[in-house]
């Protein structure tokens, strides 16, 4: 580990501000320099990060501060990646914004791969989460997936991708805590087998206002975002308009008019995303291959059943009448199809087709 | 003077004879009750007093000493108000020149002397009947329920008088007449699958389920027919035999519930509301230990309306009758065994804002809210309930258009058939009367899966991440349907078929 390395991670312990912390990193960028500067200058020192919190660096420079903080984040299984450390990602660096040091837990060399990010709303329906895991699970073999921990659409491409283990969670919240609670064994997993990433110190909790923070670490890790859902007031929109601000492109699933679940998705499409409603679209992009899945034999009954479905989400009953079988026929079918993958229900006896 | 009649005490489903002695002895006027009486036998005595009075007949100025023997079972309820009041005359030698010996006396008095039906008839005179007593005296009001039971001698008397010149042979009552049960009764009830438009699949569903006896889970948005399709699911179970009815009318005689019909003829529909206590549910009480909900739903249906309301101990409660069939309810007096063998049927929204699914409605929960919502319902209960369908919203035209719906007796005769196909199944093997009865054993024996079967069932697994213990459920429904098919094997449609209705365990 370099001295500056060393450095940035001594200063970000004290959970200065953002900007101020940056500023003082200008200011002096090893520990010898910081504390000259702390020491020497220390009315401006003050100004610049509080007194009280001079003081207290002042205090902790010694070297035992700084083993006790290393061993504290080893036995919690952290990883410190600092700004200055060669494993942290250039993408990252470019940014206006980079974080100081990136918290992680799991496989950290993951973090040097290509990464694409695949974000969704918390309000994501049924088929779409469905379609998402799929993608992730195709653009895993390529790319690292990079996404958050939420419900709906991001838990849908970190479950989609978790199997290769090529897959990075960035978090709004320090590692001690889990957030949502309903995905702590999705979180411990990726943990395990994937990385999870934060930028904040381990005993922070989540907060609202840190999330729009944690999506320009996703947008900035990612060579591309796919938004997946979102309305109009989503958080995704402000992942995507990140993306597109740092350079990256932008991919979006497009929805039917007056779903409130894909607004955010339209309005992306209308004014710079790239309406995305198969691999190949992403694929193209980036000059990669993506063989599209085998042939999956049908009998006909299941060929007439599909075909059907693929008109859009359809109700049992009209079903029922196009396809001309009975109803409970016709469920034995629609399970066959959703346990080969091609055919995912909505909800409400209604069905969809995967393409 | 000593007298001596014969009445009887309740204790659960069970009559228990009680002998009640009247001795009259000089001295300062007073009346004692032993023998372990709760109040409501206490306060007899200003009862008995007022309707010998009424009836023109004396209370003795003496001293009366009143014995319920056995002297060491708590006696409860007003029973034996007629028998201690025969019991004061025979002894005062009012009744000069009479017989008791044989006779048991049941009923409540007024103060006017008028005799009160009481609660339990059916089952005091059953184990009575058991035990050998062949002659009762009984209030009018229960006349009816005590006419299904052939074998013995009855008289139902409107008032005291009567019971008296009955004894003295002065008008002799004559004994009433045997009833034979008729069954259901026919007709138009107020509820039927042909009113119920659309649904195709909960339809089915019910069917399946009522035709192997499985559990049931409606889910749905509110208004869509959920509470409508339950209570449908009594017009297509069978009859009940007049073993049934009986067993049914025991309990409801209990708890005093029983119409004035004298016996249930059709398949009890309970659905208590979500506020009920476990107590209510299953049963209970200080001192009389009286059925609960699940037992008066014994032979028919427990409908459980919004179930992840319902408190959770409540719910939790039900698990061990639901695999049992009966409750035993213990007290520090005692326990109680009620039969409790229902079918469960239970209602839920599919979220919170219960638009989740809806094709026309936003659902405004979050997954995280939704996860909550459901999880109300244990998993343990959830697995004991083998059939989840989805009830979705009705289009007017739906509603306003006049396609002819099947109606429930012709559902009701493919329940039959297929319930007599189970019959002969499960013939000689104690317990087992339906599909979802079957124990591993005979899992083994009547659902031998084929290579291809266990194949998709293996790939549902995998799929669609069902719990391990889903696995013998499944095979039970995919019998029923293959009953329901008449095939002796099952084959994959009806699995897959089964395992469609398992869909709501894997929600994410």
């Amino acid at each position: 580990m370099t001295e500056e390395e060393r450095a940035e991670i001594w200063l970000d312990s004290f959970g200065v501000e953002y900007n101020k912390k940056m500023r003082f990193c200008e200011l002096a960028t090893t520990p010898h320099a910081m504390a000259e500067f702390l020491s020497r200058r220390s009315g401006e020192a003050a100004a610049l990060v509080g007194k009280e919190t001079a003081e207290r660096m002042q205090k902790k420079l010694n070297g035992e501060y700084f083993r006790s903080l290393t061993e504290k984040y080893a036995k919690k299984g952290i990883e410190c990646v600092a700004y200055s450390s060669p494993l942290y990602p250039e993408d990252l660096r470019q940014i206006a914004d980079p974080p100081l040091v990136l918290y992680c837990r799991g496989n950290t060399s993951l973090l040097a791969e290509r990464k694409f990010a695949i974000v969704g709303s918390r309000h994501t329906p049924p088929q779409i989460a469905r379609l998402t895991e799929r993608y992730a699970s195709e653009l895993s073999r390529h790319f690292v997936i990079v996404s958050g921990m939420a419900d709906g659409g991001d838990t849908a491409a970190v479950t989609g991708a978790l199997p290769s283990g090529r897959v990075i969670s960035v978090l709004a919240n320090g590692l001690d805590h889990v957030y949502p609670e309903c995905n702590r064994d999705l979180c411990e997993r990726v943990g395990k087998e994937g990385l999870l990433v934060t930028e904040y110190l381990p005993e922070v909790k989540p907060r609202s206002y840190l999330f729009p923070a944690r999506n320009r670490i996703i947008a900035g890790l990612a060579e591309g975002v796919l938004v997946v859902s979102g309305g109009e007031k989503s958080g995704t929109r402000i992942t995507a308009d990140l993306a597109m601000s740092y350079g990256r492109d932008v991919f979006a699933f497009p929805y039917g008019v007056g779903a409130s679940a894909g607004a955010g998705c339209n309005a992306l499409i209308k004014e710079y995303a790239k309406l995305t409603d198969n691999l190949v679209d992403i694929a193209e992009t980036f000059g990669i291959n993506l063989t599209e899945t085998e042939e999956i034999e049908l009998t006909v009954p299941e060929r007439a059943v599909y075909e059907a479905l693929r008109e859009g989400e359809t109700h049992l009953l009209q079903l029922s009448e196009r396809t001309k079988l009975l109803p409970h026929e016709l469920s034995s079918v629609l399970m066959l199809l959703e346990m080969k993958g091609l055919v995912v229900s909505c909800g409400g006896n209604r069905y969809a087709a995967l393409k | 003077m000593l007298s001596k009649v014969c009445s009887f005490a309740l204790s659960g489903l069970e009559g228990v004879p009680v002998e009640v002695e009247t001795d009259i002895n000089n001295g300062l006027p007073s009346y004692e009750l032993v023998g372990l009486p709760d109040a409501a036998v206490k306060e007899s005595r200003e009862r008995v007093r007022s309707a010998l009075k009424n009836s023109g007949r004396k209370f003795p100025a003496q001293k009366i000493t009143v014995n319920l023997a056995p002297a060491d079972l708590k006696k409860e309820g007003s029973y034996f108000d007629l028998a201690i009041a025969v019991g004061i005359l025979k002894a005062t030698e009012q009744l000069p020149h009479t017989d008791l010996a044989g006779i048991v006396f049941l009923g409540e008095l007024s103060l006017g002397g008028q005799l009160r039906p009481v609660a339990g008839i059916l089952p005091l005179l059953i184990s009575a009947k058991a035990k050998g007593y062949k002659t009762f005296i009984l209030p009018e009001g229960n006349a009816r329920e005590a006419s299904y039971i052939a074998g013995i001698t009855a008289y139902a008397a409107e008032n005291l008088k009567q019971v008296l010149s009955h004894l003295t042979g002065e008008a002799p009552m004559s004994p009433l007449p045997v009833l034979a049960y008729e069954g259901a009764p026919a007709g138009e009830g107020r509820f039927d699958l042909a009113f119920v438009k659309g649904q195709p699949a909960a339809k089915r569903a019910l069917e399946v389920a009522v035709g192997g006896g499985h559990n049931l889970l409606l889910v749905g948005p509110p208004g869509t027919g959920k509470t409508m399709l339950a209570r449908c699911i009594p017009t297509i179970m069978p009859d009940m035999t007049f073993e049934e009815a009986l067993e049914v009318t025991k309990i409801h005689s209990v708890a005093g519930v029983l119409g004035g019909e004298g016996i249930v003829r059709t398949r009890p529909f309970r659905s208590p509301h979500h506020t009920a206590t476990t107590v209510s549910m299953c049963g209970g009480g200080t001192r009389t230990v009286k059925p609960g909900e699940i037992s008066l739903a014994h032979g028919g249906v427990l409908f459980l309306d919004e179930m992840p309301e319902y408190h959770r101990s409540t719910l939790e409660a039900l698990r061990q009758p639901l695999e049992d069939g009966v409750i035993t309810i213990t007290r520090s007096g005692g326990a109680v065994t009620y039969p409790a063998n229902f079918m469960l049927c239970a209602s839920m929204n599919p979220c919170p804002c219960g638009n989740y699914g809806s094709a026309d409605k936003v659902c405004t929960c979050t997954p995280a809210a939704i996860h909550k919502y459901r999880s109300r319902v244990s998993g343990p209960l959830l697995d004991r309930i083998d059939i989840q369908v989805e009830v979705d919203s009705v289009k007017y035209e739906d509603l306003a258009s006049d396609t002819r719906e099947e109606s429930s007796a012709e559902v009701k005769k493919r329940v039959e058939r297929v319930r007599g196909i189970q019959r002969a199944r499960f013939e000689g093997i104690a317990g087992v009367n339906t599909n979802a009865d079957m124990g591993e054993r005979e899992l083994k024996a009547f659902c031998r899966l084929s290579p291809e079967c266990e194949k998709i069932l293996r790939l549902a697994f995998d799929r669609l991440k069902l719990s391990a213990r889903a696995r013998s459920r499944i095979v039970k429904v995919a019998r029923t349907v293959a009953d329901f098919a008449g095939e002796a094997e099952i084959r994959p449609e009806h699995l897959l078929e089964a395992v469609s209705y398992r869909s709501y365990d894997n929600f994410s």
